[in-house]
């Protein structure tokens, strides 16, 4: 319909969608804009920027479980060595986060290549495993730990005899 | 800051000594925590309780009140009032247990009569409906010599006679209900009373005189003139026998005056003169009595033989002619010795004789029959003096034996394991569809009689002292078999369970090892404890008197503990001898009461016998006098799985678990200090001691308990005049000593065991103490206690443990018995002489039979019932719950998926 509206020709009509073939010629240049100048720059510039961005944050992941240690001590202080069913989820994220962390170490690492990647690693590592060593920690305070002899009573063997033996008072 | 802090300060404390007052809240309500208590609803479910008053001494019909009941008094000093038509006690007085509570007379006419005690005597009313006292009166009577005394009651009148043998005889009356004397007593002279004269109310009736002339000698006591009744007794006996006749009273309350002479005489006392009864006695042991039938007076008389077995008959009195309607012979009744305890009889619209019997029997069983011999009711009060108690477990059911041997078998074919299999299945089927068919008489029959799941059902063997031996259902109280043994004195008696019936082929065997009661030699009885039947030696009557005996550890070839016997000539006795190789590392030891001597005995296989050979042998008294008050050995059933227990800081404790200790508890007098209490705990293999312990002026009860490490025993402080309960522990210490997995030997351990003590203030009187015992021992141990009060309460061993240590309840001095730790609730029982318990098939509960007066059986769980669901378990609530969101889950599944489709095409 609308088709055949715009086809009609009004006398009187302006039409603005008219496209202007003479101003399909690019814009000239702003003035003081180097076309060349401009590209070499952005080139050099890219580069090295994004690349320190990269490791800057890359360091920034890695130490990231470092930077949480004493946060966790705060909480672990906070948790307190009752055990019940609070203390007991906090110890369980405690443990959980660096154990899940080391695991998803590779895919966390994944975009990094260059020079600093092994260290970046190592400290990841480092970090997380001192995470876990403070939740052990917590546990061994709370008492979860079968460090103790008596956690291993259970598995004791139960005395045999070899002499048997009977009586009482005389019956006679 | 500092005005705050000050501020805060003196709040602070507050809140401190608040919380120093809670702790004692605490304490409060974790003594709530571990005793055990059950819910209203629950009262029943899980115990229940016989009340019994013992052998009956006494009886007479309460005709008065409106309620018929028969009164009597018992030899264990009870008097009771018996519902006529269901033999249930109505009311019970249980009187003191020495000479004090002995009943003298029971008389019933309008109210309840009984003189108990001996010398001061009391003399009280009792109201028959209610058994509630009305009078009381004491009475003294200032000769000694009352052992012979004799009482009867005569028109309200209390008559006493007493008679001085070859003297006099003292009669005096007083009124009944105030004790007011009539005047001073009257003297009958009377040189011719001896030890057998005999009180046939009114009359006083001996035989006397020289061997060739004897006299029957009778006086009317009562009458103001002295009257004697005197004839030759060959007026009545044939003169060979006259050498020792015997001469008895008529039995049951009779109501014309007579007396049995002889074996078969029977002579009335009529008109001041004796006349010869027209009827014979049936037997000369026959029990009999006049009573009032339809037709004037009326003998009836009982007995039990080998030909006719039970015997009643009645004969008129006046004609000598036998009343048919009461006579009964019955071979199946089992009545031995019946004695006729009171006979009622009254007369029907049809001129015949309507009676009521109460028969007492040998094995202390009391019958209540009616004319023509059909028993009504009959109590078993043999069950009121328990001696020895066994639990025994039930025999797996059919299938569960079938399956079972199915995977024993391990030769055979492919073809017959899977016509096995066939089979079994089969049988599974047929059960499954005779229970759905919801046959509830198969409960009934002895089949039922199987194990459960749980191991919770079992049979209760009880020996007793009147030679009685029963099986009791421990789930309901049902009295499932019973076996007499006249001969069969239960004193030392010991129940071992050679043969449990977890072997399906070979049937359970149970052994009582008694002593037989006139000889004193070994009577060994070997019986199916399920059926209660004889089995294998059956009887077995040794010609030799037992010192002790024991059980076998290892079973034989047929899966049977053999018995070892040592006899008083320390000769060894294996039964069966086939198991005398077996003897190997096998100790005894024999301990003397009244001397606290220790004997111990190594008994060894030398090829041919078993020989017992001495080997050590200790005076627990030292040099002076001294007996053994209380022995206590480790329960058969206890098996000990843990050998340490944990402290507060997670170290362990290794316990001196040496499973040869017996604690013995003996008195002894001490010259310096008098009674003292030696507790004694000995390795009997080495007769090393273990630990000891004295209390100095303190006399022991008999009571004492030993399980693992634990010791507990019993004394009366008579310095500080109250009882005290100690303990002992034996401890290892933080290593232990042996290699896990090397066997303790007892001839081996040179180390002295740490030993703790303890002792405790007992606000309360004990008559019965054990300690609970589990399958494993891994639950909580409770001392159990029966009370003088009729309450028996469980402590919690962690009141009583001897080591203390900061994670133990504060040690109070005075040990607590709240309420709620009473295991009967409101069911008083009378005189607990003892506890037994057995370990169930769940770790956490422990089977208890207390015996006593009454029986009582319930089940505990110390830690509580940790591996079972609570009793109010709602199992239709889960079930719907979980349906319930079942049906949620895979409805909102299903809308989702729909939801989910409705938005895709949008």
């Amino acid at each position: 319909m609308s088709q055949v509206k715009s086809n009609k020709k009004f006398k009187w009509a302006l039409d603005y969608n008219q496209k202007n073939k003479t101003q399909a010629a690019e814009l000239p240049s702003p003035p003081g804009y180097s076309q060349s100048a401009n590209a070499s720059y952005t080139e050099s510039s890219k580069e090295t920027d994004s690349n320190l961005l990269l490791i800057k944050k890359l360091w920034d992941v890695a130490l990231g479980p470092l930077k949480q240690v004493p946060m966790n001590l705060f909480i672990m202080y906070m948790a307190g060595n009752s055990i019940s069913i609070f203390p007991i989820m906090m110890v369980g994220m405690l443990i959980v986060r660096p154990i899940k962390a080391l695991f998803s170490t590779q895919s966390t690492f994944k975009m990094v290549e260059g020079t600093q990647a092994a260290g970046q690693k190592f400290v990841y590592i480092i970090g997380n495993i001192v995470n876990i060593f403070l939740a052990l920690y917590k546990c061994q305070s709370m008492g979860l730990l079968p460090t103790h002899s008596s956690d291993w009573l259970a598995f004791e063997e139960p005395i045999t005899r070899v002499e048997y033996v009977g009586g009482g008072l005389s019956m006679l | 800051m500092g005005v705050l802090s000050s501020n805060l300060k003196p709040s602070f404390l507050g809140l401190l000594k608040f919380l120093n007052n809670m702790n004692w809240f605490i304490v409060f309500f974790s003594l709530i925590n571990i005793s055990v208590c059950i819910y209203e609803d629950q009262i029943g479910k899980f115990d229940w309780r016989q009340t019994y008053v013992g052998r009956i001494k006494f009886a007479q019909f309460d005709t008065v009140s409106t309620a018929k009941k028969i009164i009597v008094a018992t030899e264990e000093n009870v008097l009771a009032a018996l519902n006529l038509k269901t033999g249930q006690v109505v009311w019970r007085h249980v009187f003191e247990t020495a000479s004090t509570g002995n009943i003298q007379l029971l008389h019933v006419g309008e109210k309840v009569t009984t003189v108990t005690g001996s010398n001061p005597y009391l003399v009280r009313g009792w109201d028959s409906n209610t058994g509630v006292l009305i009078w009381e009166w004491s009475l003294t009577v200032q000769n000694d010599l009352t052992e012979y005394s004799q009482w009867w009651v005569q028109n309200n009148m209390l008559v006493h006679v007493l008679p001085v043998f070859g003297s006099h005889i003292e009669v005096t009356m007083y009124n009944l209900l105030t004790g007011s004397n009539r005047g001073a007593s009257s003297m009958l002279p009377a040189i011719w009373t001896n030890e057998r004269c005999i009180l046939t109310a009114p009359h006083y009736t001996c035989i006397s005189g020289p061997l060739e002339s004897q006299l029957l000698l009778s006086i009317d006591v009562t009458s103001n003139a002295v009257k004697i009744i005197s004839k030759p007794l060959t007026d009545y006996v044939d003169i060979q026998q006259t050498v020792s006749v015997n001469l008895r009273p008529l039995g049951g309350n009779s109501i014309i005056p007579g007396f049995v002479l002889g074996n078969d005489k029977i002579v009335f006392i009529r008109d001041n003169n004796f006349e010869k009864s027209k009827v014979q006695l049936g037997d000369k042991s026959a029990s009999a009595t006049v009573v009032d039938g339809a037709n004037g007076h009326i003998l009836v008389q009982t007995w039990m033989d080998d030909v006719t077995g039970f015997t009643l008959t009645a004969d008129s009195v006046s004609t000598g002619k036998e009343v048919t309607d009461i006579y009964c012979s019955d071979k199946t009744l089992n009545i031995p010795k019946p004695e006729l305890l009171a006979v009622m009889c009254t007369r029907t619209s049809r001129e015949q004789n309507a009676c009521r019997l109460l028969i007492n029997a040998a094995d202390d069983a009391v019958h209540l029959m009616q004319q023509g011999g059909r028993a009504l009711w009959a109590r078993e009060e043999a069950l009121s003096r328990a001696r020895a108690v066994e639990f025994v477990e039930l025999p797996v059911s059919d299938t569960d034996a079938a399956l079972e041997s199915e995977f024993d078998q391990k030769e055979g074919s492919v073809w017959s394991a899977f016509a096995r299999r066939l089979l079994t299945q089969y049988q599974q089927l047929q059960n499954l569809i005779r229970s759905l068919q919801g046959e509830s008489a198969v409960q009934k029959t002895p089949s039922s009689l199987v194990r459960d799941y749980f191991n919770l059902h079992r049979i209760i063997v009880i020996v007793t002292d009147a030679g009685k031996i029963f099986g009791i259902d421990n789930l309901s109280g049902e009295i499932l078999w019973r076996r007499y043994e006249a001969g069969l004195s239960a004193q030392s008696a010991s129940v071992f369970t050679r043969r449990s019936a977890r072997t399906p082929p070979h049937h359970a065997h149970l052994s009582v090892v008694a002593t037989q009661r006139d000889t004193g030699n070994g009577f060994i009885l070997s019986l199916n404890p399920i059926t209660g039947e004889l089995i294998d030696e059956g009887k077995l009557i040794l010609n030799v008197r037992l010192l002790q005996c024991m059980m076998l550890h290892v079973p034989d070839s047929e899966k049977l503990h053999a018995l070892v016997l040592l006899d008083e000539k320390e000769n060894v006795l294996v039964l069966p001898s086939s198991a005398a190789p077996l003897v190997e590392d096998v100790y005894m030891y024999v301990a003397e009461k009244d001397t606290a001597k220790v004997q111990g005995y190594s008994l060894r296989f030398d090829g041919k016998g078993v020989r017992a050979q001495r080997t050590w042998a200790a005076r627990l008294g030292g040099a002076g006098a001294a007996r053994v008050a209380a022995t206590a050995t480790r329960s058969r059933l206890e098996h000990v799985r843990a050998p340490g227990r944990a402290l507060a800081d997670r170290s362990v404790l290794y316990k001196y678990s040496n499973p040869n200790l017996v604690l013995f508890v003996v008195e002894r007098l001490d010259p310096l200090y008098k009674e003292e209490v030696v507790a004694v705990a000995l390795d009997v293999v080495s007769g090393a001691l273990a630990g000891a312990a004295a209390h100095r002026r303190a006399r022991a009860l008999p009571l004492a308990a030993h399980a693992d490490n634990c010791f507990v025993y019993l004394y009366r402080s008579e310095k500080h005049r109250r009882l005290e309960l100690a303990t002992m522990e034996l401890y290892e210490g933080k290593e232990r000593w042996l290699e896990p997995g090397v066997p303790f030997s007892s001839l081996e351990s040179n180390q002295v065991p740490i030993v703790e003590h303890q002792a405790f203030i007992l606000p309360a009187t004990p008559t019965a103490a054990a300690f609970t015992i589990t399958e494993r021992s891994l639950t909580d141990r409770h001392v159990l206690l029966g009370l003088s009060s009729g309450a028996v309460v469980e402590l919690p061993w962690a009141y009583l443990e001897a080591r203390r240590d900061e994670s133990l309840p504060v040690a109070a001095p005075e040990l607590p018995l709240p309420a709620d730790a009473t295991l009967n609730y409101n069911r008083t029982l009378q005189r607990v002489s003892a506890l037994h318990a057995a370990p169930a098939g769940l770790e956490s509960t422990s089977l208890v039979l207390v015996t006593g007066l009454d029986l009582f059986y319930t089940r505990v769980a110390p830690s509580k019932t940790f591996d079972l669901l609570k009793d109010d378990f709602d199992y239709y609530l889960i079930t719907i719950v979980l349906s319930a969101l079942i049906v949620a889950t895979y409805s909102t599944k299903y809308f989702a998926s729909r939801k989910m489709l409705k938005q895709a095409w949008k």
